[in-house]
């Protein structure tokens, strides 16, 4: 177009705007590298109705199995299951799914709590969820209330194609609009980290549109490619899972939640010619190196504990409330710096009481109640007292007794 | 004769005491739970030792132990009870010198009676060989008591709260002041009832044991027309009622400075008092239990909760003094009468309060003996913990009963003790007026 006024103060006028914006995203950016990793949630959704599609359902149940047993509770969970196959009059296992078809497994056990269930499974609640903006009424436990510490984890499967994943058998996600979600979900500060893993026919198009920082996502096919159901069960008559998802299951059966196992050994575990499909992953959004991030960032909730040095005493006691403060706020301070950190605050604590101790002695002469004062302060000494005066009070009441007799 | 019944007599006491020791030990070491300690008619909010070992777990993670209104009792207990983990073991040994107290308390008793008759001259005319020994058959009544036993096995502390009164009794009977002073202090520390035995307590100190009217001596030796001082049942005299104030009062501050020593961070006695009178007095739980009072605050509006509460303390309250002047030369009888009113009107009351006005009721064999309505109470007892845990599992386990179904037995059981006092009391009344006609010379009255 050549409808230009004048290049360079329409340069100048621009570039003012562009400074603002460039500045308020550095500003944006700067308190999320620093925010630490809080907690894990984790969005398992299942796209497909009908009895058929028996797989997707056990997919996702199995995957909730997995992140539960892994340790993220059912609070940070939210599982959309487009259809009902337990309870459903053509499944012979009234109340009970199976993802293999030896029934090992009862997936759909007393435990299952479900956020989204048949109808309520659709694009508008799907991204509703993501992006945080719901209707004043929807209750909290159909809410993802994560915060800048948190690593989600969002698993889709369903049938899917070239950009888009069908929701219901009637609508379809698209793959720009689940990377403008993604790209609300940054603004608003609602993840510091996602992994997308996708289950569905070439579904590594899936995300070919998003550009957001610190997200990781993974397909089990790639354009062109379907993926292909694992086996067929023939007493409850459909295919019971997915191979993608069940080569998935396979390298976590393994686990509990003492394993370290790095994101790197899970996607290198997938063999293209047992699923026969190419599982694809993206991780040029994602900063870290893959063999250093745990795969219980995401599908567990392991947090990091801290080591400390010092025994906790009964005079730190008080204060160590303090101490887990301050040091959960700075997770990422080196080890070496904490138990200086500790170390430090016991100091602090032993030069509070030795110029007490010294003060009373040279007032000892003076108020030897004050020290005694100071002596009743120590919590051991106040429980041995007691004691002393308890068990003091038999021989008191015998003398007395005696000697009033 | 007598002295081969004597033999008799003890060497069966120590059986029997034996028998009750050994199936205590046989229940509280049972392979299968019993469950005693859920049961509402054996742990109420003031005795459950669950609470106790709540409140001892927060005392060691430096916290209050009232914290979290789960422990309402005497930080003194924390100290004592929560490190043991047989709490049971406690409770046998309290049930056992509870029961060796009520019987030397039985003895002396017993020993002052026929004192009494023989300066009255009546001996010959009551059957005193017939004489139980009153002592023993209180001390069995109170370990052999079903009550006793649940509430010994049930982890509760109503057996430490029992022998502290009658400690308290003990020592005002055989005149150790210092003894009934501590008695009485921790009684009333541990719960807030015991406060009212020091009228009995009093009286006990100032005249001396159970005996009848002062008025039957005078009239007797007025009829003898010889006053001899000697028989004559000594004064009341002021001196031992202001040693045993002097002593209550040492002990009190003895037992308030250990408490404010180990709640000092925590409130201080303040705290102390506001958890654990002041729970007892605001009825703030209405879990139900077997008393009546539960049911009713259940229901009352809080405009009018604070009346109500005035109005069922003040109901144990007003009764305290006609009883003190009707019953003022029976000392040990007005501590069982207001021993059984409290058991019954108190705001969280459990079994191991009646096994203690029951046990105490032993000693009064001799004298009772014609009382009305015995077999009925009996019967009654029995029939009352028999259906009050089955209203009770009715109600919550199944379902197919209400609220209604146990605060009938509860009152039904109301009822009974009512009917207990008020019929000792007259029978009591009734063995004074027949020694007075026994004096005077007229017929013996046809009412039995």
């Amino acid at each position: 177009m050549e409808t230009f006024i004048n290049p360079k103060s329409l340069f100048h006028l621009l570039l003012l705007p562009c400074l603002l914006l460039y500045s308020s995203i550095a500003y944006n950016s700067s308190p999320v590298e620093a925010a630490m990793h809080t907690n894990n949630w984790a969005v398992l959704v299942c796209t497909s109705r009908f009895w058929f599609n028996y797989r997707h359902m056990a997919n996702t149940l199995s995957l909730y199995r997995t992140v539960k047993r892994l340790g993220i509770p059912d609070e940070r969970i939210i599982l959309m299951l487009a259809d009902d196959m337990a309870c459903n009059t053509r499944n012979k296992y009234p109340a009970q799914v199976f993802n293999n078809e030896n029934h090992r497994l009862n997936l759909y056990g007393d435990n299952v709590e479900v956020d989204y269930r048949g109808y309520e499974v659709t694009v508008e609640n799907f991204l509703r969820v993501l992006t945080g903006r719901h209707e004043t009424a929807v209750p909290r436990s159909k809410r993802l209330l994560s915060d800048e510490g948190s690593h989600i984890l969002l698993y889709m499967t369903g049938h899917g194609g070239d950009e888009f994943l069908k929701f219901q058998d009637s609508e379809e996600l698209q793959s720009h609009d689940l990377a403008d979600a993604v790209k609300q979900m940054k603004e608003k500060h609602r993840f510091k980290e996602l992994l997308i893993m996708v289950d569905t026919c070439q579904a590594a198009t899936l995300f070919n549109q998003l550009q957001s920082p610190g997200v990781l996502a993974i397909g089990s096919s790639m354009k062109g490619e379907n993926s292909y159901s694992h086996h067929l069960d023939s007493d409850v008559g459909v295919s019971v899972v997915d191979r993608f998802t069940y080569y998935t299951l396979a390298f976590f059966e393994r686990l509990n939640i003492y394993d370290n196992a790095s994101l790197s050994s899970l996607f290198s575990s997938y063999n293209p010619s047992l699923l026969m499909s190419t599982a694809y992953y993206r991780k040029d959004l994602y900063k870290r190196r893959l063999e250093e991030v745990p795969v219980t960032n995401f599908f567990g909730s392991v947090m990091e504990t801290i080591h400390t040095d010092a025994a906790y005493k009964a005079l730190s006691r008080r204060n160590s409330g303090r101490f887990e403060d301050e040091m959960s706020l700075d997770q990422s301070v080196h080890h070496i710096k904490r138990r200086m950190l500790i170390k430090v605050n016991d100091g602090d604590e032993i030069h509070d009481i030795n110029p007490e101790l010294l003060q009373g002695e040279e007032g000892a002469s003076k108020c030897p109640w004050s020290t005694f004062r100071k002596k009743f302060q120590k919590a051991e000494n106040v429980d041995s007292l007691l004691n002393y005066g308890l068990v003091a009070m038999i021989p008191l009441l015998v003398i007395s007794t005696w000697l009033v007799q | 004769m007598e002295k081969v019944k004597k033999k008799i007599g003890s060497f069966s006491f120590w059986n029997w005491v034996t028998a009750s020791i050994i199936f205590r030990l046989i229940l509280i070491y049972f392979p299968k739970n019993l469950n005693l300690s859920s049961r509402p008619e054996v742990s109420t909010p003031l005795t459950s030792f669950r609470r106790l070992a709540e409140g001892y777990w927060l005392k060691q993670s430096f916290m209050s132990p009232y914290a979290g209104s789960m422990y309402h009792g005497s930080p003194l207990l924390l100290s004592l009870l929560g490190p043991l983990t047989i709490n049971s073991l406690v409770s046998v040994i309290a049930d056992v010198v509870s029961a060796m107290l009520i019987r030397a308390t039985g003895q002396n008793l017993r020993l002052a009676y026929l004192r009494s008759l023989e300066s009255l001259d009546l001996v010959k005319q009551i059957e005193v060989s017939e004489f139980l020994f009153s002592g023993d058959i209180a001390a069995l009544i109170y370990l052999c008591n079903p009550f006793t036993i649940v509430a010994c096995v049930g982890l509760s502390t109503s057996p430490i709260e029992n022998m502290a009164v009658i400690l308290c009794l003990y020592g005002a009977c055989s005149r150790l002041i210092p003894l009934a002073a501590f008695g009485w202090v921790i009684a009333t520390h541990l719960s807030l009832y015991p406060a009212i035995l020091i009228i009995p307590v009093i009286f006990l100190l100032g005249c001396g044991p159970d005996s009848p009217p002062r008025k039957l001596f005078l009239q007797r030796h007025q009829q003898k027309e010889v006053l001899n001082q000697s028989k004559l049942p000594p004064r009341f005299s002021w001196g031992p009622v202001i040693h045993f104030a002097f002593w209550a009062f040492l002990w009190s501050v003895y037992v308030l400075v250990l408490c404010g020593i180990s709640l000092k961070q925590f409130g201080g006695l303040w705290e102390m008092f506001k958890s654990t009178y002041g729970f007892i007095l605001t009825v703030e739980d209405l879990s139900p239990n077997i008393g009546v009072l539960w049911y009713f605050f259940a229901e009352v509006f809080e405009f009018f909760r604070n009346f109500f509460l005035i109005v069922f303390h003040v109901n144990i309250l007003f009764m305290i003094l006609p009883l003190a002047i009707r019953l003022r030369h029976r000392p040990c009888y007005l501590a069982f009468v207001y021993v059984a009113i409290c058991s019954m009107l108190k705001s969280y009351p459990s079994v191991g309060d009646s096994a203690l006005y029951l046990g105490l009721l032993g000693w009064f064999v001799n004298e009772l003996a014609d009382m009305q309505f015995s077999l009925f109470l009996f019967c009654g007892y029995v029939g009352v913990s028999l259906l009050s845990p089955v209203m009770h599992n009715l109600w919550i386990w199944r379902g197919t009963g209400n609220a209604n179904f146990y605060f009938a037995t509860a009152m039904v059981y109301a009822c009974l003790q009512i009917v207990l006092v008020v019929e000792g009391v007259s029978a009591m009344l009734n063995h004074d007026r027949k020694l007075r006609n026994l004096i005077t010379g007229k017929p013996q009255d046809a009412k039995s």
